[in-house]
Formats: structure tokens, sequence, C-alpha cells
């Protein structure tokens, strides 16, 4: 199963919650800067992630969510 | 061929123009909204069956931010404005987003009313513990003890028993970290026939960052964790954020009784 996270920086405002309620550590704050000056978190080790959806749920701001890979068929 | 995904699941719900969202980092209002879109989502209802109304203040600004039929209605209309749109097409599944301005300084008698007639709505009481940033002014449900100027105590209010006694059908209580169990709060009370009170815990960050005790975000959640304590079932009278020193959370009422 691979799991892909997707960040969306630019609604990202830095509270660190995502890196908190990881249990498999796969997030790290970054030191990178967005456009509004929060620190954004970076996918450090993405093969530990479970897809529990933690991240999503708990973000205020609509900026992360995981979701697993799927490949189309036929196109 | 890989199919990339590059939208949130909840973006067919939101107005991506208004982010970055107008909260302040890691704000429970956010973590609300999610669970309600997710709520949403697991009943699957018809999206133009769904209204939304909202106030003012920092929770008001949740009816800019969904793509759904939304109203930001004057202080103290809320639940009026919600009860007479409830009546004027019975379809209609209602939410209604509360603040402490909105209920408990101005629209208080609607609220009682509303749970006296058993209209068919969903409260989202959104429970940050001040109004308008007033950190010296005592208010309605300002924490028992707090600091003010001219010293003065009150009590604060007993949300769940309030709602209870005027005579709601649903009634339970969440912090921001319990949005699993809110989740499911929030869709039995979409599905409940009557009035539904759901009270979100969630102290204000600005609040508590000038207080001292409570940094940031990441700080508020273990706040949350060490100082809540499900009981479901609890008895309403036993609620008060007073006494205790943990705060009670759980589903405190579920009944079938009076349907509006």
């Amino acid at each position: 199963m691979k799991v892909e996270i997707y960040i969306i920086k630019e609604r990202c405002k830095g509270c660190g919650i995502c890196v908190e309620v990881c249990q498999t550590k796969v997030l790290e704050l970054s030191e990178e800067l967005n456009s509004q000056g929060f620190r954004t978190p970076n996918v450090i080790n993405p093969e530990e992630c479970l897809n529990c959806g933690m991240c999503e749920m708990f973000c205020s701001d609509f900026a992360i969510w995981v979701s697993i890979e799927t490949e189309k068929v036929g196109v | 061929m890989k199919s990339i995904e590059r939208y949130h699941p909840a973006d067919s719900f939101l107005n991506t123009d208004s982010f970055p969202s107008v909260w302040c980092p890691g704000c429970g209002i956010g973590t609300a909204v999610y669970t309600f879109i997710e709520s949403v989502k697991e009943v699957n209802i018809d999206l133009d069956k769904i209204a939304v109304i909202s106030g003012i203040g920092c929770t008001g600004k949740i009816a800019e931010c969904l793509k759904l039929n939304t109203s930001s209605v004057t202080d103290g209309s809320v639940v009026d404005c919600a009860v007479q749109l409830k009546e004027k097409d019975k379809d209609l599944t209602v939410a209604v987003f509360l603040n402490n301005a909105d209920f408990l300084l101005s629209g208080a008698k609607d609220f009682i009313d509303a749970g006296k007639k058993g209209a068919d709505l969903i409260v989202i009481y959104v429970n940050n513990f001040i109004c308008a940033i007033s950190e010296n002014k005592i208010f309605p449900i300002s924490p028992f003890m707090r600091m003010s100027i001219d010293n003065e105590f009150e009590l604060p209010y007993n949300i769940p028993y309030l709602a209870k006694s005027c005579g709601a059908n649903y009634v339970a209580r969440w912090t921001p970290i319990h949005a699993g169990w809110m989740k499911y709060s929030i869709i039995e009370g979409i599905l409940k026939k009557g009035f539904s009170v759901i009270e979100v815990v969630s102290p204000c960050l600005l609040y508590n960052a000038n207080n001292g005790s409570i940094q940031d975000a990441v700080d508020r959640m273990r706040f949350y964790n060490d100082n809540s304590e499900i009981k479901v079932g609890e008895s309403a009278e036993n609620l008060d954020l007073r006494s205790q020193n943990k705060v009670i959370i759980g589903k405190f009422m579920d009944s079938e009784e009076k349907a509006g």
C-alpha cells in the first residue's frame, strides 16, 4: 500500500498539530517559510504512513490530506 | 497512469478563495467545520437541502468559508432566523453555529424558545470562554476565579443543563481533539428529529497565550488530553465547568420524546 501525503503550503499556518499527532513520525516542521511567514511541515519518511487520517482531521486550515494511490484502468 | 488528487477531500464544500482562513493557527473552529463537512458527507443528503446559519465574530466566518446555503446574520437573531427558515421549508436540514456573543449575550431567549417549541435544528455551540477578546471583563461563561479589574467573580453557565431543561432531545459536549466522536455526534444530531445541542469546548488561543498557561496549539491539545474525561450518560447537573478539575465530555442525552 502506497500512501500519498499532500500539503498545500500556502494554506498552512505552522501550528504543528499534524507533526504532533502523527504516531509514526512521518512529518517534521521544516525551516522553510511560506508566503505568510509560517513554518510548514515536510514529509521525511513517507514509507511509514499508515493512512490513519489524523493529520487531515486535526488540521484546522484544510492544508494536509492523505490518500491511497490508485491507478486508473484503461486510459 | 497514476491519478493525482490535487484537491482536499473537503474542498467541494469550501469557498477556497477565503483560504488561508481568518482563524488563529490550530483553532478549534476549523476542526468543528471539518467534522461538520465529514458528517454531511456521511449522511449523504442533498446539498441544496442544507442551510448553515452563523452569527458574528470568529464563528460567524464559518458562513463565509462554506460553499453551501449559508447566511451570516446579525448578533442575537441566529437561532430565530434558523427557526423561521425551518418553518418555511420543512425538508431543510438547518445547522446553527453559535458563539458566546450570539448565544449568551443577546440570543438566549431565542435559544430557549426554540428548545421549548422543539424546533428541528442542530446547534453547534463553540464555547471559547470569552467574548470579543475581553480578558478583563466578566462574562456569563467566564471561568470561575478569572482575574479581572474589579475582582468580581461569577459562576459560569452549565450549558448542557440549560439545553436539557429547555427541551433539547440530544445534548453532547466534546473538545476538538475528540473530533472522531464529535463527527458521530453531529451525524446523530442531523438525523435526530428535534432540538440537538452539541457544545464544543475550545478555549480561545489568544486569551490563553496572554494568560501564560498555554503557549501554542500543541500545548492546547495536550491540555485537552490531560484535562478531559469521557462519561457518557452523566447526569446534566454534574457538568459544571467550575467545580471539577476535569472537563466531563460525552453524550449526555438522547431521547425521542418531543419531535418538532
